[in-house]
């Protein structure tokens, strides 16, 4: 759990799952020891890069506006794919 | 076989990974297969000023750790054909590879790649000393600078002492303006204090903020004269005798006005 902002070219690894009670820039992996469903919270999900266990995945190329508002939202890892769902 | 060449400087924040960038882009677009070092363990660079940070799975310290193999840490720059990436780690620092690493590095690397340009970091401890280990040549960057130039002569002298002969300058962030004022050192200055052969003068120009910024290297905008200096740099270090390029920019009309009527231009 990290309480405030992970800025870009941070990296949080852990090998259950990861929350953050702020904004997520940098490079996440969660269920780094191989568990699958990991999953990543955070209540702004703007990572370089996630990781879930062994699949990866990057932010789409479009640039997705930071308008300032809290969009909390979780990331978990479906037949090897990252998929981020608000919540 | 490939050519190593280190790009190093001594001083920080000279532009050295802006260079790196630039010269590596240049020679892929002129059809070379390029392979981009980055060895400053610890504050990485060159893979922001590429735009290719969002690819790093591997870096360098994986490869010679044997976590990875060489060829998953390479990134393909998708833009260029021919030009790759290694990136430098971010969470570790500069001693986790040795020279002895490096050199058998370059040596894989020689293999595959006609050019490999070793982003070097700044200053002159275990950073520097791993970036040179594996080098055929370098490229001492430098501005115009009093302390930029002290710490290049430095580097140079510790370049010789590697046995790494006839380093080439480039003088970064020239200001034409400020030299015919004489608020700042002249080219002729500075090859003098430093006695090595110049390959290239790189005038200061804002598109150069904004390409590193967009990952975007300002050798294929046409409209940048730091571009225009950075193609020609690439010309010559394939080889080719390419002209100085003439940094004063044209005086426009409005200028030439403005001088008629007793103003200062600008």
């Amino acid at each position: 759990m990290v309480l405030g902002d992970v800025n870009p070219g941070a990296e949080i690894i852990a090998t259950g799952n990861v929350v953050v009670l702020g904004t997520l820039r940098g490079l996440v992996h969660a269920g780094a020891g191989g568990d699958k469903d990991a999953f990543v919270y955070a209540l702004k999900l703007l990572p370089t890069q996630i990781r879930i266990a062994e699949a990866i995945a990057r932010m789409p190329e479009e640039h997705i506006p930071d308008d300032g508002l809290i969009r909390p939202e979780m990331a978990t890892a479906r037949a090897g794919k990252i998929i981020v769902e608000q919540l | 076989m490939g050519e190593v060449i280190v790009i190093t400087s001594g001083k920080g924040g000279v532009g050295k990974t802006t260079t790196t960038a630039n010269i590596g882009t240049g020679l892929a677009v002129l059809g070379k297969k390029v392979v981009l070092v980055d060895t400053d363990i610890g504050l990485r660079n060159l893979d922001v000023v590429m735009g290719l940070e969002n690819r790093i799975v591997y870096d360098l310290v994986d490869v010679v750790e044997g976590t990875c193999r060489l060829k998953q840490a390479l990134i393909k720059d998708k833009r260029y054909e021919g030009l790759y990436l290694l990136p430098a780690a971010q969470t570790r620092d500069k001693n986790a590879v040795t020279p002895k690493q490096m050199i058998w590095l370059c040596n894989e690397l020689r293999e595959e790649f006609d050019y490999i340009l070793i982003d070097c970091p700044a200053g002159i401890e275990q950073g520097f000393k791993n970036a040179i280990a594996g080098a055929d040549r370098a490229i001492v960057v430098t501005t115009p600078e009093v302390s930029a130039v002290r710490d290049a002569d430095r580097i140079i002298g510790l370049l010789e002492a590697q046995e790494i002969r006839n380093p080439r300058l480039i003088i970064n962030r020239v200001r034409p303006d400020m030299v015919k004022r004489g608020d700042m050192m002249s080219i002729e200055d500075i090859v003098d204090i430093l006695a090595i052969k110049l390959i290239g003068v790189v005038p200061d120009d804002e598109n150069i903020i904004i390409s590193t910024n967009r990952g975007e290297p300002a050798v294929t905008d046409n409209k940048s004269l730091a571009g225009q200096a950075y193609r020609n740099i690439t010309r010559r270090v394939m080889g080719e005798d390419v002209p100085l390029m003439d940094l004063n920019v044209p005086a426009g009309l409005l200028s030439k006005m403005k001088k008629l009527f007793g103003f200062k231009s600008a």
